[in-house]
């Protein structure tokens, strides 16, 4: 069962209770009323009857009055106040009457049967007589020493039908009611589980690999601020989906990129190996095949170190101060000798700030900036500088060389790219630096800038962060 | 006539290596480090009986160049670094006759090369060693012009001496080559087929002995 049938069918219930409860007190409470009332007129109407009757019989009737006269004396005085709900006895006799019934039999006022007596001496009957519904009040009066029973018998049929047909359409109104009520909350609660049926959907088609589905609930109420929040969950999951699936694809690319780089050296080796292990060389093949074996091993042990550092970069760095002076005599003295092979100068220059870095890290990632600024010029060119530059927390490098073509300088920090790729293997390049400079930029949170135009010159910029 | 085989490859190690060995075996060799200079002198030069190109190169890619090959005729071998077999598809399905991925075994190129040879008619099937001339098509052996008659195995076993000239050949790459299957157990059978080639053939001092490696048919 759905929630909002649940909900549906509870509220309804509840309707249908409150609605018939109130009926039924209300229903309970009219009839009681009307009953009463009509008890109470019955009453007063019997009361004045023995009343007037009792008076005028008095008036007229004398002690000595013979039987004959004294009977039509009484009918008479009678007469003058009955109608056609008046019973007038004595000693079970029926004197006058409008009924074709004898009261006495339900209520004799004389003998204390039927309901208790009140203070003007009246007592009563209600009950069913001939298939009719009956109210009757009578007491008894006395004539000059003669004792009368005075009846006013009322026929409450009609109430009693009234009263069922009120209760009927009691009945039919709380019916209606209710059924409307419940059509109204189930409406309700069907449409206000419809945005929930639409986020059920977004979330199964989320699930089912569709990270751009946003749940379309607009409603103002809880619902929509969950909708609202939901698309806002989806959307992170999203763009951690996409973030991982870039990673992945990074990572993909890099270990591609390392199992290319590895296998042509490693092809290398195995063929001049086998060459000196099964073919009868030359002493100068000999040689021939032992150099090449050597360089690509040399090669390889670089590839593995560059590697290795840009892999174990992911953890964190311990940054402390460093003076920027010390930073530039330790990149100094590790790029002499390439330098000088180079027949390039590499001039340094720093304003005494100090920089909050790891002092390792840095020094590798401007030794491999300074390097490659060394490798930008071609052999035959006239100038021949690198200056590497310290101004506040920014360091620069800087050099008049080849020069990187705009469509490249995008790419150039993507591991194993290399702008021309057999230049730069003659020069020993492994397509690494570069990844390996970002790496560690990254790991401080620094900024790296690139401006370069072929044939002038390239500046690396690395800001790092100042808090 | 020697079979002559284009080497296109920017690793000058790999290149060397596949040269000499290439070489040695009875090869003639033309190497180039870069893809545009290859395609240009084939215009001058184009007598290649087999292209060994490598993918990555500069200049011109090995998927460029192929279009060359074929505008030649010559059968194209890939030596490739890229595992991902979309290149493999696209290599093979352009109408490359084979590739190769590196890291790769010289004795499994040179397989290839001989099958991509023999497929396209090209194949060299007349081998030389000082004055003996073996005729693979025609299965005969002359010494110094005079037929010499060997037996089934000896020739077998001289035939695969004479592919992989220089080269050593261990014992069981012989066996399985001349016997046809991975040969367990006694080798003795081999001493004695190489024992008589030796004699029958006059090249005790050629075929020399390499104690635990093979054999190998050496000619400098």
């Amino acid at each position: 069962m759905k929630l909002w049938q649940k909900a549906a069918a509870v509220c309804a219930g509840v309707l249908a209770l409150v609605v018939a409860a109130c009926s039924v007190a209300m229903l309970l409470y009219a009839r009681h009323t009307i009953l009463d009332m009509s008890r109470e007129q019955v009453k007063a109407k019997q009361r004045d009857l023995a009343t007037s009757f009792s008076e005028m019989a008095n008036y007229y009737l004398l002690e000595a009055d013979t039987s004959p006269v004294r009977e039509s004396l009484v009918d008479y005085c009678f007469t003058r106040f009955a109608d056609d709900t008046s019973v007038l006895m004595q000693e079970g006799r029926t004197l006058s009457s409008a009924l074709d019934i004898d009261p006495s039999r339900w209520l004799d006022p004389g003998t204390g049967d039927g309901s208790w007596e009140d203070r003007y001496g009246q007592r009563t009957y209600e009950g069913r007589i001939r298939g009719r519904d009956v109210f009757m009040a009578a007491s008894q009066v006395s004539v000059r020493a003669e004792r009368y029973a005075v009846y006013t018998v009322a026929d409450v049929t009609d109430i009693h039908r009234d009263l069922r047909t009120m209760a009927l359409i009691f009945l039919a109104v709380s019916l209606g009611g209710i059924a409307l009520g419940a059509g109204a909350v189930t409406l309700l609660m069907r449409r206000g589980a419809k945005p929930l049926a639409a986020l059920s959907d977004a979330a199964r088609r989320i699930a089912g690999g569709a990270y751009d589905v946003r749940a379309d609930v607009s409603t103002k109420d809880e619902i929509g601020a969950l909708a609202a929040d939901f698309n806002t969950m989806a959307a992170a999951v999203q763009s951690r989906v996409d973030e991982l699936t870039e990673t992945a694809q990074r990572q993909r690319l890099f270990i591609g990129g390392v199992n290319h780089e590895f296998k042509t050296p490693l092809t290398a080796i195995l063929l001049h190996t086998r060459l000196l292990q099964k073919v009868n060389l030359t002493e100068a093949e000999r040689a021939q095949s032992l150099t090449h074996i050597e360089r690509q091993c040399t090669w390889l042990e670089r590839l593995t170190q560059k590697l290795l550092r840009t892999i174990t970069l992911d953890q964190e760095v311990e940054k402390t101060p460093v003076p920027a002076r010390v930073l530039l005599d330790r990149v100094r003295a590790s790029t002499q000798q390439i330098m000088a092979d180079r027949n390039v100068t590499l001039l340094t220059d720093c304003d005494g700030s100090d920089l909050l870095a790891d002092a390792d890290l840095m020094q590798s990632l401007l030794v491999n900036l300074a390097d490659n600024a060394g490798k930008s010029y071609d052999p035959d060119s006239p100038d021949r500088t690198v200056r590497l530059t310290v101004r506040g927390n920014v360091i620069e490098v800087k050099d008049a060389g080849r020069g990187i073509p705009p469509e490249a300088i995008e790419r150039i920090f993507e591991p194993f790219y290399m702008v021309d790729k057999s230049r730069s293997k003659k020069l020993g390049g492994s397509g690494l630096g570069l990844a390996l400079v970002k790496a560690i930029a990254d790991a401080h949170g620094a900024k790296l800038e690139v401006e370069s135009a072929p044939g002038k010159g390239t500046t690396f910029r690395v800001i790092l962060p100042t808090e | 006539m020697k079979n002559r085989i284009l080497i296109v490859e920017d690793d000058e190690a790999i290149a060397s290596a596949v040269a000499l060995n290439l070489q040695v075996a009875g090869y003639d060799c033309a190497v180039f480090d870069d893809g545009r200079r290859a395609a240009d002198s084939l215009q001058d030069d184009h007598a290649y009986d087999l292209a060994l190109l490598d993918i990555m190169l500069p200049g011109a890619d090995g998927f460029e160049l192929f279009g060359y090959m074929e505008q030649y005729n010559i059968p194209v071998i890939y030596m490739t670094a890229k595992t991902d077999s979309a290149s493999e598809i696209r290599g093979l399905r352009d109408g490359a006759e084979d590739y190769i991925v590196k890291p790769f075994d010289m004795l499994t190129l040179m397989v290839r090369i001989e099958k991509v040879l023999r497929r396209t008619g090209r194949l060299n099937t007349v081998y030389r060693v000082r004055d003996v001339e073996l005729n693979s098509e025609t299965k005969t052996v002359t010494k110094a012009g005079k037929p010499v008659y060997l037996q089934p195995l000896e020739f077998g076993v001289l035939l695969t001496l004479l592919k992989y000239k220089n080269m050593t050949v261990t014992r069981e790459q012989l066996m399985t080559k001349v016997w046809g299957y991975d040969y367990v157990g006694e080798t003795r059978v081999l001493d004695v087929k190489i024992f008589s080639l030796r004699k029958k053939l006059d090249l005790t001092d050629a075929i020399r002995t390499l104690p635990k490696l093979g054999y190998r048919l050496e000619e400098r």
